[in-house]
Parts: structure tokens; C-alpha cells; sequence
């Protein structure tokens, strides 16, 4: 908080006039953290630590820009006109193109650059409007904008102060989105960095520190989402599927194509897609299951993927009450050497490296699936083709205790969490409908596998 | 002879000659190396054959080592893929077909060690050792240790006349040593007089050529009111209808012996060709797959000798920088690692075979198993050593070496795999330690200061380098003095053995069966143990009645027996806790994380991250 304090006074201090006084106060304590090692060091911390800490940074960084606006109307002139002038430019097309028209209209008008920093503070703030948030190369381009080796100092005293400081911290800004956005600069990054702030400057701290963390960082996920989704809901649903399944045994099917038909009658009708996943091991669970107890449909359940949420269903069981039995040990069970030693020794304390795990009372899941849509007759046909391979769901009530959830699945990336998140709560809010007509469910479910 | 016993000796030795498997079904006591009175005189002196049974040998050996080296064109066999018909009638001719079945059967009758000495021979080609071996080391076996008179009178003659070929049908696509998931069942018809077996057996040698078949399938017993689903032994003629074999399959080596599928649909088996009872098919099994290894070492040892004069041959005439290849360190290295590993199967081989041709039918699974894995990894690398010799050439099929690396392969995997052999070994020697060790373990854990004091003590004194004697030298002892620092090598690792082994009882108790890794080391250990053994006493009787070259003897002894005692001493130091040479942790952890993706899981080095 100190440092952000700190950046802001030196900031609103400055641009009311009184800068130079101020700023030198601070400033000189700046660069000299290397070459300075005597000074004391908590001062010495908390000043530069104002262009370390980035999250600090960005918060705070609206405020200056507002606090001008307040201050000095016509200063802030600036500012307007470089929103205006993306308005202008590209009044309706928003489009990497259009964005990088508008950078070279701005470098094209004035020889000095006149207002740079605040075209690329305007700039940046636009980027995810023209969907270039994710560009190198546009933010390359956007460094392109400072005036080159004007901000490089030039000798010991203007290396020690902090040289052209408005002009570093929009540098850092630049790089500071960068980082928010996951994009790793490149070698240009660091070429025009140096021409423009020299190798040891804010900004070059700033490209060093993101190089240093990002590389190391880039695996980190083992269960990477790619950016693109795949826009076919099918292939969505497999892709998730086997996400959540994690069992590369687990066999996706696609119990039914989405298609669109009209009928006699001149309705359309829309078949959802049903696609299923299933791996060997829930199939042999499932051939043990207890015929006289349900398995139950439940769903929907919310899967992110980045931005996307995807609702998927599960097919379960209550946990067995019942302890396990456990395989009775034949002496006959191998030809080749005993399964079992016969030895009134148990397993010594000091060598017993198994963890004490509370059992939690969770069933078995057998099988899930995704749909187009949520509702009992569409997740009886994917029970009815599940029961193709496991014949035991022939003879297993089978139980639907559906949510009534959101009914347009794959709303893609544009709902934001917020509200969505709003709307699951509500619906678990509402009781859970227990649909228990067995006995009207198994014609139903004999009559889809005639289809 | 008498044996001095020393009180330490039998303690010390006692409990952990424990470990080798003695016949816990009966009262007969037969580990090699437990040395109580009678059995030390099972290890020491080596057993010998007769003056009659020798002569027998020479008469038998002659023709057939004729019969091989001129009769038989392996590499024909090999690139036919089929073993010529005249070549078999020569082997028929021979009665190498009924080697070890009984006179009165017509067979050779022969004991066990004759028959080792024979398949030294036969092991010169793989495809007919193999074919010879799946006959009647498993095939007939069945019925001759397990079959009725009836049985034995109706089917060994044309076995052993080799009239009928057999086979032995135990695999199944989906079972391998796991009697619980053989599929093939046999139904009893409803008069009774015939089960009807229906089923498929994989990877049967002479699937399609034989005429006779010990088939294993499930059979619905009853017993004590409560049915259950045991194994069965059933003999099986292929002209009983019914029985089907696949194509052969196209193999890596021993290409000249047949292996298929066979299947079994609805074949009428009459119930008195039931071997044994019915639900006493797992023993059979057992016992059949048991006795059927321990030629294996002889047959290595066969095979090496014959590579040994081929290559030096070749090692002595080729010339490099006016020397020949002889001359060259890293040749010669070759040479003696495979006389060594020659040397040493012999004498393995020949002691299991005669211990288990001692009177009273002793069991030496173990023994045999470790036969079995010691000359089909050295084997392995003798062969592929042999054709180093050679470089370049050997790599042709110019060479019959590329054919004996191929024919090798199969060593470690058939009759069972060296890895279940290995838990086989380690597990009957677990078991019977943990019978002696555990109540003295019991009371240590209960805190006995008494016990613990002893060992303590014991632990003391061996660290502050009291000798370890159990009186294999010296006045009276077994093992002739020019062995004996191989001797106190072996006494010394015996003694470290046994205290590794009371330490491991202690950690895991019955929970090692889990702890493969664990059980690995200690085979490997009772493997050099009982190699370390079978070599001192051959060496001491050679030197004792003046064997031919019986100094070289003591060279190839010596030579390995130090290089075990290294082995094995870093075995059982990798086997102590917080071992730093103990990796286990890790390769568990690497074998986890490569199969829980099925694949090798880092990034290429040329990969870049930014």
C-alpha cells in the first residue's frame, strides 16, 4: 500500500507543478540501488518497489489519469482527442487493422509525437474493444510509438534520477497489460525497449522480470484449455468429456447428432446432441451394481473452460452401505508363485507410508454425458443407448433428479461469470424434482432403442 | 563323510538356509543349503554319476552329437521355418522323444542329470530343444508324474516312440499365471462317461502337430455341499474331434518349432483320461511346470560351449594392427565371461539335476527356478557377447549368430517369465524365514530388551570383524583350501543375508509380497548364492579327484565368486533402510507418472519456451 501511496503522490505532486522538488526527493533514491549500495535500505525498498509491484500499479493507475481530468481540464484535452481519434478512425470496424490505422495516423501527424502517452494509455484501454489484447505484435507496434533514444539517459546524474518518468511508467503499463493478458514479449519487445528507454531502465526491469517468471510459468497447467474451443458443440462435449474424465481408457460416443427436421405436422424439430463418455473400469463397477438399488441421472453440473461454461450430467449410485467384500485368498489362484506369505507379521509402524484418508461417502459415478438438451426424454436416450453396453441398466431403476438449469447450453464466451454464476445458485436453490415413474420409464426407454 | 556342526553354524545357516524351499507338505527335508546333517551332504560333495550311468552317457551322447552335427541344418530349419521330417525321424530314431520315460514304457528312462547332459546337445538348435522340450518336459509330463497306470500304458509308448507328439495346453488369451481367469471348461455330459471341453489355448508349442494334449480347463466340484470351480487336467487326443489349430505363429526365434492356437469345441474327453482328480488340475500344473526347468542350465551352458569354439576361432585367425583379436583385452574380457557364465551353469545345472535324481521325488522348484533365470539372462549375454566377437559379421545370417541371439530371446520368457520366477524364489524364501524368524521378530517388536540385546550384540561383533565361520574350511571342512577365500566370501554374504533378510521380515511382514522391488534383490541374492555354492563344491571334488584341467576350475570358482560377493554385497546394502544406493522411491515414482500418461513425458530438448 506504502508503495502505491508513494507512486501516487509522486504522481498528483508533479503534475500540479510542484513537481520538481518532489520528485527529485524521491526519485533520487531510485536508480541508485545498485550503484549506491550505502544508502539505507528500507527507503531505498519502498521507492523503487513502485515499479516492481504490478498489480499495484495498475490499480492505481486510472487514478492519475482521472485526478488530471479534475485538475486541469485542458490538459487532459489529450486524452479525448486520442479516444477520439480511434472513434474516428474506426467508427464501426473494429479490427486489428483498423487499430494499427489508427497508431499510424497518430505517428504520421506530428513529427514530435506530440501526446503519446496518453494515445497509448487511450490505446491500450481500446485493444480488447478492437480484439488485440492478445497481439504482440500490436503492442510492439504500439511501443513503436515513443520517440526513439529521446528517453535514454545520457549520463550518471540522469541515470540515477529517474529520467522521463511519466513516459517509463507508461512504458511499463504497456508491458504491465502484456503480462495481464499472458503474452510474452519478444525479441522486438526488447529491441525497442532499449532504443527507447535504454538497458536499464524501468520498462527493460519490467520486460526482464516477465521474461524471467513467464517461461518458467508457461507449463505450469498440466491440464491446459486451449484458447480456441472447438465451436462444434459435439466436439465441445468430447473435449470436455474427456477432460473431466481423465482416463485415457474412457471411449466417448456420440448417441446422437444435433439436426434440425421438420415434420409432417410443418414443426421443427430440433435433436439435441447427446455424447457420452465411459471408461472399462466404470463399466465393470456398473455390472456389479446391486440390481435392486437405483442409479441416479443428476445434472446439470457446470464445467468451465476459460469463459465457457458447459453443463454436463452424471450417472451415479448412492455409496454402498454395505462394506466391500474382500476377495478370499485361493492358494490356488497362481501356478507360478503364492499370492500371499503366511506370516504373523504385519507391516512395521516406521515403514508404513500410507496416509490415514477419511472414507467420504461419495457413490460411484458410472458414466457421463453432455446434451444439447437438459430434460428427462433427452438423457433417457443416451440411459437407453448406455444400456447397448451395459445391459444391467435393463434391470436398474433408473432415477432423474435434474436441476432445471439453464436450458441454453454452450451460451458461449460472451456471459460473463458473474451473473451466470447467479443463475446456477438460484436453480440449486430450487428443490431437487424427483422423477421416480419407473415403471412408465422402461417402455420409453425400449421404445428409443427401437428408434 | 562326516560334516562338523559347529553350534553357530547350525543357528546362523539353519535359519537362513531356511529360506531356500524345503517341501513344507511333507517331512522330507531337501533345500539344497539347508544345512542341518543330511542336507549340507545334498550340496557337498557334488553328486556324481555312477561308472555304469557314465558309460551310459558316452554311448548315448555319441550319436546324437553326430546326428547334430551332421544332420541337422539349422539354418535351414530356421529360414523353412519347419523342422525337415527326416530330421525328426533321425531325432524319433534316437529316442529323444522319450528320454525321460520310464523302460517298461519304452522310453530311455533316463535320470535327470543324463537328461541335462542330452539337452546340452539338443540346445544346439533352438527350434529342436524347444519342440524336443515342449514333448516331454511339459507335454507327457502330466501323465507321467501325475497319470494313472492306465493311462501311462495307453499313451507313453507312442510318446516315447515320438508315434504322437504332445503338448501342453495351459495359456489362454487371457491367463497366464492366473489360474482364476482360465476360461476353456469342461462340462460332464449327462451319462457321465465324457466332459465336453470348450475353450482356445494360445501360444501352444506343437499346437498343430501334436497328437496328444494335457489340457487344463475349469470344472464345476462339489465339495462339501458347496459347488465351486476348480482346474482340471484332462488328456486329449486330437482324433477325439473337435480340436482345432490356428496358423503358426511367425516368431522372432526358435522359428523351426510350432507354436499356434488351439481350440477346443465341444471335445469329448472320457472321464478316465482325467489326470489325477478332478479339481486336482492346479497341483498338476504346478508340478509339471516345476520339474520342467531345471534343464534349462544345461542347455545354456551347451550353447555357450559351441559359441566359445566359434568365435575363437575367429578371434584367433582375424588380424587388426598385426595382431590378432586374441590379443586384444577387451576380446578376451568376452572369453572369460562366457567360460565363467558357462562354468557356472554347468555346475548349477548339474547339481539341481542330481539332487532332484536323489531317491524320494525331492522337490527343487526353487532350485530349478533359479537354474532357470541365471542361465537365461546369462545366456542372453553371452550370445550377444559371442556375436560382438565377430562385429559386423556376426550380424549376418553369413553367421549362426544372429540366429542363437534370436533363438535366445525366448530364454527369459517361456516357461515362466524370469520376473515371476524371481517372486517365486524370494517369496518361498520369505516364507520360510518368516516361519523360523517370526516369533523372535514378534518379541523384539513387543520390546524385549533380551532378544534385542542379542542382536545388538550379534551386529557388534560381526561389525568389529569377528569372522564369520560355519565351518566350510578348514580342518574338516567341505570346501578345498585353494577355494577357501571364495568359501569365507560366500559365508560372508550368507551371514549379511541373513541379517538383511531378519530386517526386511521386521519392516514389511507379510506385506512384502507388494514390494517387488524388494523381492527382486533378494532372488537376485539367493541366485548368486546358490551359483557361489553349486561352484564350490564342483571345483572342490574336480581338484579332489584330479578332474581334467581342474586349476582352471578354481580360476573360473574364484573369479566369480568374488565378483558375486560384490554383487550381492550391493544388493543387500541396497536392500538396508535409507540405503542412499536404494533408488526404489524414485523409479516407482518415475514408472508412475510415465505410465499415467503412456508415454515418455518431457519436452524435446530443442523445444523452446519463449
Amino acid at each position: 500500500m506504502k508503495c502505491v501511496r508513494c507512486l501516487l503522490q509522486l504522481q498528483s505532486l508533479r503534475l500540479l507543478g510542484q513537481s520538481t522538488r518532489c520528485s527529485a526527493q524521491y526519485s533520487s533514491l531510485l536508480p541508485s540501488a545498485s550503484s549506491q549500495p550505502g544508502l539505507p535500505h528500507s527507503t531505498q525498498q519502498q521507492v523503487s518497489r513502485s515499479f516492481h509491484s504490478s498489480s499495484a500499479c495498475s490499480k492505481s493507475r486510472p487514478v492519475p489519469t482521472d485526478f488530471l481530468k479534475d485538475q486541469d481540464g485542458k490538459k487532459d484535452k489529450s486524452l479525448v482527442v486520442q479516444k477520439d481519434l480511434f472513434e474516428e478512425v474506426a467508427k464501426d470496424i473494429k479490427t486489428k487493422a483498423t487499430f494499427n490505422k489508427v497508431v499510424e495516423v497518430f505517428t504520421k501527424r506530428d513529427v514530435r509525437r506530440r501526446g503519446h502517452v496518453e494515445f497509448i494509455y487511450a490505446a491500450l484501454k481500446k485493444m480488447p474493444e478492437f480484439g488485440v489484447e492478445r497481439d504482440i505484435t500490436v503492442y510492439n507496434k504500439l511501443l513503436d510509438v515513443f520517440p526513439k533514444e529521446v528517453f535514454v539517459p545520457r549520463n550518471f546524474i540522469q541515470r540515477m534520477f529517474n529520467h522521463y518518468p511519466r513516459q517509463q511508467e507508461c512504458g511499463v503499463q504497456v508491458l504491465e497489460q502484456m503480462e495481464n493478458y499472458g503474452i510474452t514479449p519478444n525479441v522486438e519487445t526488447k529491441v525497442l525497449l532499449v532504443q527507447i528507454f535504454g538497458d536499464r531502465s524501468h520498462p527493460m526491469k519490467k520486460y526482464q522480470r516477465i521474461m524471467y517468471w513467464f517461461p518458467r510459468f508457461k507449463h505450469t497447467n498440466p491440464f491446459p484449455v486451449p484458447r480456441q474451443l472447438p465451436e462444434d458443440p459435439v466436439d465441445l462435449a468430447r473435449f470436455s468429456l474427456t477432460r473431466i474424465a481423465n482416463d485415457l481408457d474412457a471411449k466417448v460416443t456420440v448417441y446422437q447428432v444435433p439436426f434440425t427436421d421438420v415434420s409432417e405436422s410443418g414443426e421443427d424439430i430440433t435433436c439435441p446432441h447427446i455424447v457420452g463418455i465411459q471408461s472399462p473400469s466404470q463399466m465393470e463397477l456398473l455390472a456389479q451394481h446391486n440390481p435392486s438399488r437405483p442409479v441416479f441421472v443428476e445434472g446439470p453440473f457446470p464445467l468451465w473452460l476459460r469463459n465457457t461454461c458447459v453443463y454436463y450430467y452424471v450417472l451415479r449410485a448412492d455409496p454402498t452401505p454395505e462394506e466391500k467384500k474382500e476377495e478370499p485368498y485361493d492358494p490356488e489362484r497362481c501356478f507360478d508363485y503364492p499370492l500371499q506369505l503366511d506370516i504373523d507379521l504385519e507391516r512395521d509402524l516406521g515403514d508404513d507410508e500410507e496416509f490415514d484418508v477419511e472414507d467420504l461417502d461419495e457413490g460411484p459415478v458410472y458414466a457421463m454425458c453432455m446434451s444439447g438438451q437438459g430434460d428427462q426424454a433427452t438423457l433417457n436416450q443416451w440411459i437407453s443407448g448406455l444400456q447397448q453396453t451395459n445391459p444391467i441398466l435393463g434391470q436398474v431403476p433408473t432415477l432423474f433428479r435434474l436441476d432445471s438449469g439453464p436450458r441454453d447450453l454452450q451460451g458461449p464466451a460472451e456471459t460473463e461469470s458473474g451473473p451466470r454464476h447467479q443463475t446456477d445458485t438460484e436453480t440449486h436453490n430450487q428443490s431437487r424434482e424427483e422423477v421416480q415413474d419407473e415403471e412408465a420409464e422402461e417402455p420409453r426407454r425400449t421404445q428409443g432403442m427401437k428408434q | 563323510k562326516t560334516w562338523c556342526m559347529c553350534s553357530d553354524y547350525c543357528t546362523e545357516v539353519g535359519i537362513l538356509m531356511h529360506l531356500w524351499h524345503l517341501s513344507s507338505k511333507g517331512e522330507h527335508i531337501n533345500s539344497f543349503l539347508f544345512y542341518t546333517k543330511q542336507s549340507c551332504a545334498e550340496v557337498f560333495p557334488y553328486p556324481e554319476v555312477g561308472n555304469e550311468e557314465a558309460e551310459e552317457i558316452q554311448q548315448l551322447v555319441a550319436p546324437v552329437e553326430k546326428f547334430f552335427a551332421e544332420e541337422v541344418d539349422s539354418a535351414r530349419i530356421d529360414q523353412e521355418a519347419k523342422i525337415p521330417p527326416e530330421t525328426m525321424n533321425g531325432l524319433k530314431e534316437l529316442g529323444l522323444f522319450g528320454m525321460q520315460v520310464p523302460e517298461e514304457y519304452g522310453g530311455l528312462g533316463l535320470s535327470n542329470t543324463v537328461y541335462a547332459r542330452l539337452a546340452e546337445i539338443t540346445a544346439l538348435d533352438g527350434s529342436i530343444a524347444v519342440t524336443l522340450a515342449a514333448h516331454q518336459a511339459i507335454g507327457l509330463k502330466g501323465i507321467l508324474i501325475a497319470g494313472n497306470e492306465a493311462q501311462k500304458n495307453k499313451y507313453l509308448p507312442k510318446l516315447a516312440s515320438g508315434e504322437h507328439i504332445a503338448a501342453f495346453c495351459l495359456t489362454e488369451p487371457g491367463s497366464g499365471s492366473d489360474a482364476a481367469s482360465i476360461q476353456t471348461r469342461a462340462t460332464l455330459s449327462e451319462d457321465g462317461t465324457h466332459y465336453l471341453i470348450n475353450g482356445s489355448k494360445i501360444w501352444i508349442s506343437n499346437g498343430a502337430t501334436a497328437d496328444i494334449m494335457t489340457v487344463f480347463a475349469r470344472t464345476e466340484v462339489v465339495k462339501d455341499g458347496v459347488k465351486a470351480d476348480k482346474i482340471s487336467a484332462f488328456i486329449v487326443e486330437r482324433a477325439f474331434g473337435g480340436v482345432s489349430s490356428g496358423k503358426p505363429e511367425d516368431k522372432l526365434g526358435i522359428r523351426g518349432s510350432n507354436t499356434c492356437e488351439v481350440a477346443f469345441d465341444n471335445v469329448p474327453v472320457p472321464v478316465e483320461n482325467v489326470i489325477g482328480e478332478v479339481g486336482g488340475g492346479f497341483k498338476v500344473a504346478m508340478n509339471i511346470l516345476n520339474s520342467g526347468r531345471f534343464s534349462m542350465g544345461s542347455s545354456s551352458a551347451g550353447m555357450i560351449k559351441k559359441l566359445i569354439e566359434l568365435t575363437s576361432e575367429y578371434a584367433a585367425t582375424r588380424k587388426q594392427f598385426n595382431r590378432s583379436l586374441s590379443e586384444f583385452g577387451m576380446i578376451q574380457e568376452k572369453f572369460a565371461l562366457m567360460a565363467v557364465n558357462a562354468f557356472v551353469m554347468e555346475s548349477m545345472a548339474y547339481l539341481t539335476a542330481g539332487m532332484m535324481d536323489r531317491p524320494g521325488l525331492p522337490d527343487c522348484s526353487v532350485e530349478a527356478a533359479i537354474v532357470k533365470i541365471f542361465s537365461s539372462e546369462g545366456g542372453w549375454i553371452c550370445v550377444s557377447e559371442a556375436l560382438q566377437v565377430l562385429g559386423g559379421l556376426g550380424y549376418t545370417k553369413n553367421y549362426p549368430f544372429e540366429r542363437y541371439v534370436r533363438d535366445c530371446r525366448i530364454l527369459p520368457i517361456f516357461e515362466g517369465t524370469n520376473e515371476i520366477l524371481r517372486m517365486y524364489i524370494a517369496l518361498t524364501g520369505m516364507q520360510h524365514a518368516g516361519k523360523i524368524l517370526t516369533g523372535k521378530i514378534k518379541e523384539l517388536k513387543k520390546g524385549n530388551i533380551g532378544v534385542a540385546f542379542g542382536m545388538a550384540g550379534k551386529r557388534l561383533k560381526s561389525a568389529f570383524g569377528s569372522s564369520v565361520d560355519f565351518g566350510l574350511t578348514g580342518k574338516d571342512g567341505v570346501v578345498h583350501p585353494s577355494l577357501e577365500e571364495s568359501a569365507k566370501k560366500f559365508e560372508q554374504n550368507v551371514a549379511f543375508f541373513g541379517t538383511t533378510v531378519e530386517s526386511l521380515l521386521y519392516r514389511y511382514g507379510k506385506s512384502m509380497v507388494d514390494e517387488q522391488l524388494i523381492l527382486k534383490r533378494v532372488a537376485d541374492v539367493l541366485i548368486n548364492l546358490y551359483a557361489m555354492t553349486a561352484v564350490l563344491s564342483r571345483s572342490s571334488r574336480s581338484i579332489s579327484i584330479g578332474a581334467r584341467n581342474h586349476d582352471h576350475e578354481v580360476l573360473l570358482a574364484n573369479t566369480f565368486c568374488s565378483d558375486a560377493y560384490f554383487k550381492n554385497n550391493y544388493l543387500m546394502t541396497q536392500l538396508q533402510k535409507h540405503s542412499p544406493e536404494n533408488n526404489d522411491a524414485n523409479i516407482k515414482k518415475i514408472a508412475k507418472e510415465v505410465l499415467e500418461n503412456r508415454a515418455y513425458i518431457c519436452s524435446h530438448p530443442l523445444e523452446r519456451t519463449f
